[in-house]
């Protein structure tokens, strides 16, 4: 008979409930490798968190702020340059230098458009750079001395002073008409309706103040016959009183204009102010009103007289007023005579044109003894002569020579920086607070560029750059490699090939383990204490008698150097392990069957074929090393050096410890540094890893 | 016909061996001093590794002695203590213990489970494809440096947190973003080696549950992972040692100054002294501190150091035999 035995039914869901049994699981399931997925993508993510961070902050705007601008001082140097020649006669008054310009043959000046026309029978004028000034040239731009003429009221004096208001407001409605008269070109009628809209807005609050019966007039001398036309014919249209105008340079005109409580109302200029003059007015309380009524063209005159002269480049113009002494130092076809030079004065505006216009106006491109005489105008004599001990002048080059001078007579320092990001999406904002700083600047800042890389340490972060620290860590990690490398694979060989099974060996191996586990901060403390303190002698380089009189302790590149061996010494170990191991044994055998001993077993045939895999270990274990910080900054990497590292016994500093005294300052511009340090140590261990990758790859194809 | 001719050749040539023979050769092996020297040199290599723990227990612990031998110092105080501030000879461990396991615990709770989460999808669920896509991306990872990771803290990970948190309650200084950036440090170790250990579990066992019907997520959660769990336990071990050793990030984020508390009465109720968004200076964070400034040879401060490295190292070292102990006696092995 059969046991009916009773076989339950409803343990395993059927039908319906089979159906949902499984879709619940196959729910779960996918719910989960999404989930799995989506922790894969957070690496990644943070993966691209961390170098968009980095190279946010690697460029992006910086505010500068210069004690001198160095334009102005360019400026200035080179027109005291063109003033001090042999030769050269210099005047405020432009009928002076016309007059003395007729008379020689072997004269040559510059003055506005009006004066050669006053004296058109007496001069010639020269075309530069094959274009002649003409009032064409002049409107498109292309006669390479055109510039703008200007007058420049104050707010207060527009809205004190109802006489003066009403003299511009003719002066800009008339000027067309009588500027080519005077010898001058018309401004188009688009920016006199500008300075028409200035003037209505400095007016818009005029209380009705005292009219009195003077409009003081001063400043350049090339607006000073415009504007004397412009007064008669003021005059002539019913004002009763008197216009003043005197004939000083625009730059006297403007520094007049400028100043508190004066009396000056308008001020001519045959050039635009300048950031500086702005900041003076500014400091002065007053508020200056630039009207556009006209432009120039410098004209380049000799006599008529002068025969041998047509045109000139800007190049002859440079040498013709500078360096040369006779007409034929310039071209050999011109004679032999020596040149009269005719130039306005210090304080004329069309000096500081004719000299923006020719000379090139980069603080950089000057020569040696031009910024050496901005030196030591600037600098203090004690502090030139302690330059003169460190390393005399003569030696150091036009590169440092140009770093001094930014260093300490420019003083250029940096107010705010901007990370990439802030600087591509707030750029307005960003404009307009830099707009709020006195004599200040905005520059899009690369932060790292060839200078970072070969520039010193320093405490200025415009200057400062990672030479010394990257210097430190060949250095180190050279001493590391020829410490570490040797052993561990010594190690690695004994204890793949000799070491017998024994306990000691064991525990050799259980050590090794453990020592790639331990944190990298205690190999520091074991460094501090035996390679810095008990090993001073060695580690300092008394023994040898090679100490660096600086330091005279131990905390050298050689303690460094070991202690990062020490460190990476387990991990070099069992990699190397692990590829001697790989070698297949038959290659041993086949070499002992010929006869070979032991070692030249393990020297000429295992080694060569662990080789690849022995050297990729190695420098994944050197770029760790590169990177190490911690074991470093407890031995005592100097924490300000600017000497590079040039001995095993010299005081260091390496580049993570670099990165992290700059990450440790507050100010925003360390970090934008640190940054860029950083990206030089990743291109750094990058390279090292994919040389890595690359020697792997290319030696596993050769496996036996 | 050839064998003739070599029997005829035969005789002429034994006879010229006879006159010419050579000496018997000397079969003794030949004593090789060079081979002694090199092995004797490996020897000394191995043992350098020897000398290195030697070396580390031997100046910790002799400046720890000189450390808790000196009058102001109680061994007592140091393991119990809840105050450091070596100004005022308060050498009481807690507080940077009380940071360095608040910052681990915040680095496991990023790593561990993101760790697992990805070590399973690449070993169970990538394709060959996406696996080399994914690989590069974490050796990048491994191989940054901690200085660099430190520096993301500050710059990113802190204003972020404070972005979503809110400025009052994050300070500049957090415990948090440096445990979270820590998590991501130790994150592709954790994903390598619990991979290795997954990768190790047979195919069979898979094909098995696959034969009985099961979904990749049960097979993946109920076969393999419980198969490779010495592995991956051994992996988050390891993983919280390092977290714990890390010392640049710390440094850097997490703020200078331990941050010392009344009484472990008030440490309990307020709970102020776990709250991972305050600068709370850890061990490592502290010896780097300290080191990095003025430090004369033999004062309390530099054996303190030491004293605070020993106890790091034991530390790390108990974490160490343990995931030794637990790969070598509960892996799993298959035929």
């Amino acid at each position: 008979m059969a046991q009916q035995t009773n076989i339950p039914t409803t343990l395993y869901p059927e039908g319906a409930p089979l159906k949902r049994f499984i879709k619940k699981r196959l729910g779960r399931a996918t719910l989960w490798s999404n989930l799995f997925m989506l922790a894969t993508l957070v690496g990644i993510i943070a993966l691209i968190a961390l170098l968009y961070n980095i190279f946010n902050s690697a460029f992006g705007f910086v505010a500068l702020q210069n004690k001198i601008d160095p334009t102005a001082l360019v400026l200035q140097v080179q027109e005291e340059q063109l003033l001090a020649v042999p030769n050269v006669v210099a005047s405020e008054n432009d009928e002076e230098l016309a007059a003395g310009i007729a008379a020689d043959a072997n004269a040559i000046g510059f003055f506005g458009y009006a004066y050669y026309q006053a004296h058109a029978d007496q001069l010639k004028l020269l075309s530069v750079e094959g274009v002649a000034p003409a009032a064409a040239t002049v409107e498109d731009g292309t006669y390479p001395l055109a510039r703008p003429l200007f007058i420049y009221s104050t707010q207060k004096s527009l809205q004190t002073k109802p006489q003066v208001a009403e003299f511009v407001d003719f002066y800009l409605a008339n000027v067309t008409n009588e500027i080519s008269d005077v010898g001058y070109f018309p401004a188009s009628s688009a920016l006199l309706a500008a300075g028409a809209a200035r003037l209505q807005e400095a007016t818009v609050n005029a209380n009705e103040g005292e009219r009195s019966d003077t409009i003081v007039t001063t400043g350049s001398s090339t607006v000073y016959p415009l504007t004397v036309r412009m007064g008669e014919q003021f005059a002539a249209a019913g004002f009763t009183g008197v216009v003043t105008g005197e004939s000083t340079g625009t730059k006297a005109g403007l520094a007049q204009l400028c100043t508190r409580g004066s009396e000056v109302d308008i001020a001519n200029a045959s050039r635009a102010i300048t950031r500086v003059e702005t900041e003076a007015c500014r400091k002065a309380k007053v508020q200056p009103v630039e009207l556009r009524i006209g432009s120039d063209a410098v004209a380049l005159v000799v006599s008529r007289e002068n025969a041998f002269l047509e045109a000139v480049t800007l190049e002859q113009l440079r040498q013709i007023f500078t360096t040369a002494g006779k007409w034929s130092d310039v071209n050999p076809d011109w004679p032999d005579q020596p040149i009269a030079r005719f130039v306005p004065g210090i304080d004329s505006g069309t000096l500081d044109f004719f000299v923006e216009a020719t000379f090139d106006g980069q603080l950089a491109a000057l020569p040696k003894e031009t910024l050496m005489t901005i030196l030591t105008a600037n600098v203090s004599s004690g502090l030139i002569r302690r330059f003169e001990n460190d390393q005399p002048f003569a030696e150091r080059s036009q590169e440092d020579i140009y770093q001094l001078v930014v260093e300490r007579v420019i003083e250029s320092q940096i107010v705010r920086s901007w990370t990439l990001r802030d600087s591509l999406l707030q750029r307005t904002e960003i404009e307009a607070e830099v707009a709020q700083i006195p004599n200040g600047e905005l520059v899009f800042r690369n932060w790292l560029t060839a200078d970072f890389v070969t520039s010193p340490q320093s405490s200025e972060p415009l200057q400062a750059g990672v030479r010394t620290a990257l210097l430190g860590s060949l250095w180190v990690i050279l001493i590391t490699m020829l410490f570490a490398l040797p052993v561990g694979v010594g190690a690695a060989v004994y204890l793949e090939e000799y070491a017998g099974n024994n306990w000691f060996n064991r525990l050799i191996e259980t050590n090794i383990n453990n020592l790639a586990g331990v944190p990298s901060i205690i190999y520091g403390m074991l460094g501090l204490a035996v390679f810095v303190r008990i090993l001073e002698p060695l580690t300092s380089g008394r023994l040898w008698g090679v100490v660096d009189p600086t330091t005279a302790n131990g905390r050298t590149v050689l303690s460094a150097g070991l202690t990062l061996g020490l460190l990476i010494m387990p991990v070099i170990i069992i990699n190397a392990r692990e590829a001697i191991r790989a070698v297949p044994n038959s290659l041993r055998q086949a070499s002992y069957g010929l006869g070979a001993t032991q070692w030249q077993t393990i020297w000429h045939h295992v080694l060569p074929t662990a080789l690849p895999g022995i050297l990729t270990g190695a420098i994944l274990a050197i770029s760790r090393a590169i990177g190490e910080t911690a074991p470093l900054v407890v031995i005592g990497a100097s924490t300000f050096i600017v000497m590079d590292p040039n001995s095993p016994f010299a005081k260091f500093t390496t580049l993570p410890i670099q990165i992290y005294q700059w990450t440790s300052r507050p100010q925003a511009e360390f970090r934008n540094l640190a940054a860029a340090a950083i990206v030089v140590l990743m291109v750094l261990l990058l390279t090292l890893n994919a040389s890595a990758v690359i020697l792997r790859n290319r030696y596993s194809i050769k496996e036996v | 016909m050839q064998g003739e001719l070599k029997m005829a050749s035969a005789q002429p040539i034994q006879k010229e061996l006879e006159q010419t023979a050579p000496p018997p050769f000397n079969l003794k092996r030949r004593y090789r001093p060079g081979e002694t020297v090199i092995q004797g040199f490996l020897f000394v290599c191995g043992a350098i590794s020897i000398l290195t723990t030697v070396g580390i227990i031997f100046v910790l612990g002799e400046e720890s002695w000189l450390f808790f031998r000196n009058a102001e110092v109680s061994i007592v105080e140091f393991f119990t203590g809840i105050m450091w501030q070596p100004a005022i000879l308060r050498f009481g461990i807690w507080p940077l213990v009380i940071a360095t396991l608040t910052t681990s615990i915040m680095a496991m709770i990023v790593a561990l489970p993101l760790g697992l989460m990805i070590a399973i999808y690449l070993s169970e669920y990538a394709s060959p494809r996406i696996r080399k896509a994914v690989k590069p991306v974490l050796e990048v990872l491994a191989g940054v440096p901690t200085v660099v990771y430190g520096y993301f803290a500050l710059t990113f990970m802190t204003p972020l947190l404070q972005q979503i948190i809110g400025k009052n309650v994050v300070e500049v200084y957090n415990n948090a973003s440096a445990g979270i950036v820590i998590g991501i440090l130790i994150l592709p170790l954790v994903t390598s080696m619990s991979e290795d250990a997954l990768a190790a579990v047979p195919q069979a066992l898979r094909q098995a549950a696959y034969g009985l019907g099961a979904t990749k997520l049960e097979t993946a959660m109920r076969i393999v992972v419980p198969a490779a769990l010495s592995g991956i336990s051994a992996a988050f071990i390891i993983a919280v040692s390092r977290a714990v050793g890390e010392t640049m990030v710390v440094a850097i984020a997490a703020g200078a100054g331990p941050r010392n508390f009344g009484s472990w009465g008030d440490a309990l109720t307020d709970l102020a002294v776990f709250n991972p968004f305050k600068a709370g200076e850890t061990m490592t964070g502290h010896i780097v501190r300290i080191s990095g400034g003025d430090l004369s040879y033999g004062t309390l401060d530099y054996t303190s150091l030491f004293a605070i490295g020993m106890l790091l190292f034991l530390m790390t070292l108990g974490l160490n035999i343990v995931s030794h102990i637990l790969v070598s006696r509960f892996r799993e092995e298959y035929d």
